[in-house]
């Protein structure tokens, strides 16, 4: 297990990757509220597969095990990846 | 003409999209971009570019343009001159798109690191698709050597610098771009370096720190003979290491400088006598060894050597020392430099900033024309005044019309000369001969040479005719050569060149830019008559005025000139 703030730490590390392709204004916040997917998030599809992708590398680079989190099931209605926060909360949950 | 924007238009046969975003919001941000519409890339190629003015990636999966690689790849035997005729055919497409645009830049070939092909077999000709793809490459190099605004980026180091995140099957499944964000994110880099270069912003100036720079140790306190340089010892071959790459900078036209608060006489003595130094004086354009304010005399080198701010790189050990010359020398790169000696080549190497879209014999020369400037400094010194010196100087002129030959420097020169530029019109090669074609259009080039050596190709003067009037579309003479009168001859051999084509009237705008100051005030000296606003005319009825001590022999001369 991941302690949460060390899941944000995560988190954060992929807003990185994701932002250089993002325009100055449209730049996720490295907060717990950013939208990340859904209503209000900046992300566009191309965005979103990036950034999962991202956290996918950035959860085995810090605990040398793997993840998957691109899935449809994932991105809908109630998605761990609606904001920051709720993501890091989702891979602290996880069994590393 | 101003300088004009960088626009990027991209060709690919997989999401080049990613790309597109890194360079507009981080590498480059502002760049206006584009992207070729969903299909066959030799349909995108076909089709051309926006516009002219545009630059463009094509960037391609080799199994996308050769279904014979592709049948490699799986193990299949092939033909692989097949393979080869399908690289034939593509980079034919990209040629006639390139003159179409501005530059076009081509990232090589690349597989999977995963990829290991038939293994101990794989580079076995005939066999291996990894020997295969080496071939392909090198076919498309060749096949694009007759495009000079064609240039083959190197994807390979790319990937291997990325590691093990350069290539993401899943981003393929997912997203259908195979690259990394790490290879993205370098491919931009070197894609603005490519732009930079083309656009005549390669930086040809380095100004060095000397101790714990250039050598270990402070020379001041304990003299050359105590400085760690090479030898046997570790950080010894590092500092001489750095030393051979600099060295070999200056062979692709990067000059040397130094900035030091030192004592002159004991950093020079290191320099002339030190037996591991491999950079000795006359490898210096220039140099400041005090106590003063190393941003004053940063600018003081620029001023000796006449470059700008923007062609420069500033290295120091010193994080306090980076920080005042970056902030008080704006315009010029002072990148954060390493605290290990070990890691100072691999930092000089990895600077993008010397990227240039050619290779002239005037920047394998530079470095020996080095010596020649400080022998004509020592003159100047020596004389009553400038008017003698000058005359001393036995300035030589030849002019010669544009030919295959000089097409390469001409183009170079056409992009980064700022100082003594009248349009700053950025040309490519292939848009600098196509101009010079036109019945109306006249390009003339100027190679200098003086008692103390060879200048090269250093001015160009450009005339476009319309009835009575000449106008001098281009005017344009390298830093080195300012202020020798040189100018004043070309404009006698302007004027000659216009009278021959019975123009009347010789007219020049100088279109002000952040830089080119003396060539406005070279005009408002030069005796022509400024009849608006920075432009200016020349009844042509009269020859001007050739300086008495300036040779010129004119091999571009047209049959009917008069002139004497």
């Amino acid at each position: 297990m991941m302690d949460e703030e060390a899941a944000r730490r995560l988190v954060y590390g992929a807003i990185d990757i994701v932002n250089r392709q993002l325009p100055a204004a449209k730049r996720l916040q490295k907060a717990p509220e950013t939208i990340i997917v859904g209503e209000g998030g900046a992300l566009d599809s191309l965005g979103v597969v990036n950034f999962v992708i991202a956290v996918e590398e950035e959860f085995a680079d810090a605990t040398g095990a793997a993840v998957q989190l691109l899935a449809e099931n994932m991105l809908g209605d109630g998605s761990p990846f609606r904001t920051v926060g709720s993501l890091a909360r989702y891979i602290a949950a996880r069994p590393a | 003409m101003a300088t004009a924007p960088d626009r990027l238009y991209f060709v690919a046969d997989f999401n080049i999209e990613p790309l597109a975003r890194e360079l507009a919001n981080t590498t480059r941000p502002g760049l206006e971009t584009a992207i070729a519409p969903a299909g066959p890339v030799m349909a995108a190629l076909a089709a051309g570019p926006p516009a002219a003015d545009w630059s463009a990636v094509v960037w391609t999966r080799p199994e996308a343009i050769s279904e014979a690689f592709a049948r490699a790849r799986a193990f299949e035997r092939i033909d692989h001159d097949q393979a080869i005729d399908d690289v034939k055919a593509y980079a034919a497409a990209i040629g006639r798109f390139a003159a179409r645009a501005r530059s076009v830049f081509v990232p090589a070939w690349v597989q999977p690191p995963f990829a290991r092909g038939w293994g101990m077999l794989d580079h076995r000709p005939g066999i291996g698709a990894a020997d295969l793809l080496a071939r392909m490459n090198v076919a498309l190099a060749d096949a694009l050597v007759g495009a000079p605004s064609v240039f083959v980026l190197d994807a390979g180091r790319w990937l291997a610098s990325a590691g093990a995140r350069g290539w993401s099957q899943k981003l393929w499944y997912a997203a259908k771009c195979p690259f990394g964000p790490a290879v993205i994110e370098l491919a931009a880099a070197d894609i603005a370096a490519a732009l930079d270069g083309v656009g005549g912003r390669a930086r040809r100036l380095v100004i060095l720190d000397l101790d714990d720079v250039l050598w270990g140790g402070l020379v001041g306190e304990a003299g050359w003979s105590a400085l760690t340089l090479g030898g046997h010892d570790h950080v010894g071959e590092a500092f001489a290491d750095f030393q051979r790459a600099l060295k070999a900078l200056t062979a692709r036209g990067v000059q040397l400088a130094i900035v030091s608060k030192n004592d002159e006489a004991a950093a020079l003595e290191a320099i002339d006598r030190h037996p591991e130094m491999l950079l000795r004086r006359g490898d210096f354009a220039a140099w400041r060894i005090n106590w003063d304010d190393k941003a004053q005399n940063v600018a003081n080198v620029l001023a000796e050597v006449n470059l700008g701010a923007e062609s420069a790189v500033f290295i120091d050990d010193s994080e306090a020392e980076r920080a005042r010359v970056r902030d008080a020398v704006p315009g010029i790169l002072v990148p954060d430099w390493p605290s290990d000696p070990a890691r100072f080549r691999e930092a000089l190497e990895s600077l993008r900033c010397f990227d240039a879209p050619v290779q002239t014999a005037e920047d394998r020369a530079r470095a020996g024309m080095i010596a020649d400037e400080r022998s004509r400094r020592t003159a100047l010194a020596a004389a009553d005044n400038l008017d003698d010196w000058l005359r001393s100087l036995e300035i030589a002129i030849t002019v010669e019309a544009l030919a295959p030959a000089n097409l390469d420097r001409a183009a170079q020169l056409f992009n980064k000369t700022n100082q003594m530029n009248a349009s700053t019109r950025r040309l490519s090669a292939g848009e600098l001969e196509a101009w010079a074609a036109a019945p109306a259009h006249c390009l003339l080039t100027f190679r200098v040479r003086d008692r103390f050596g060879d200048y090269g190709l250093t001015g160009i003067v450009g005339l476009e005719l319309a009835g009575s009037r000449a106008r001098l579309s281009d005017f344009l003479l390298s830093c080195r050569v300012m202020g020798r009168r040189v100018e004043d001859a070309m404009l006698h051999v302007a004027a000659a060149h216009a009278r021959a084509r019975q123009a009347s009237t010789l007219v020049v705008e100088v279109v002000p830019t952040a830089r080119n100051k003396p060539c406005l005030d070279f005009f408002l000296g030069s005796g022509l008559r400024e009849t608006r606003h920075h432009v200016f005319e020349w009844d042509l009825s009269q020859p001007y005025a050739r300086p008495d001590f300036v040779a010129v022999a004119d091999h571009a001369r047209v049959a009917a000139s008069s002139d004497p």
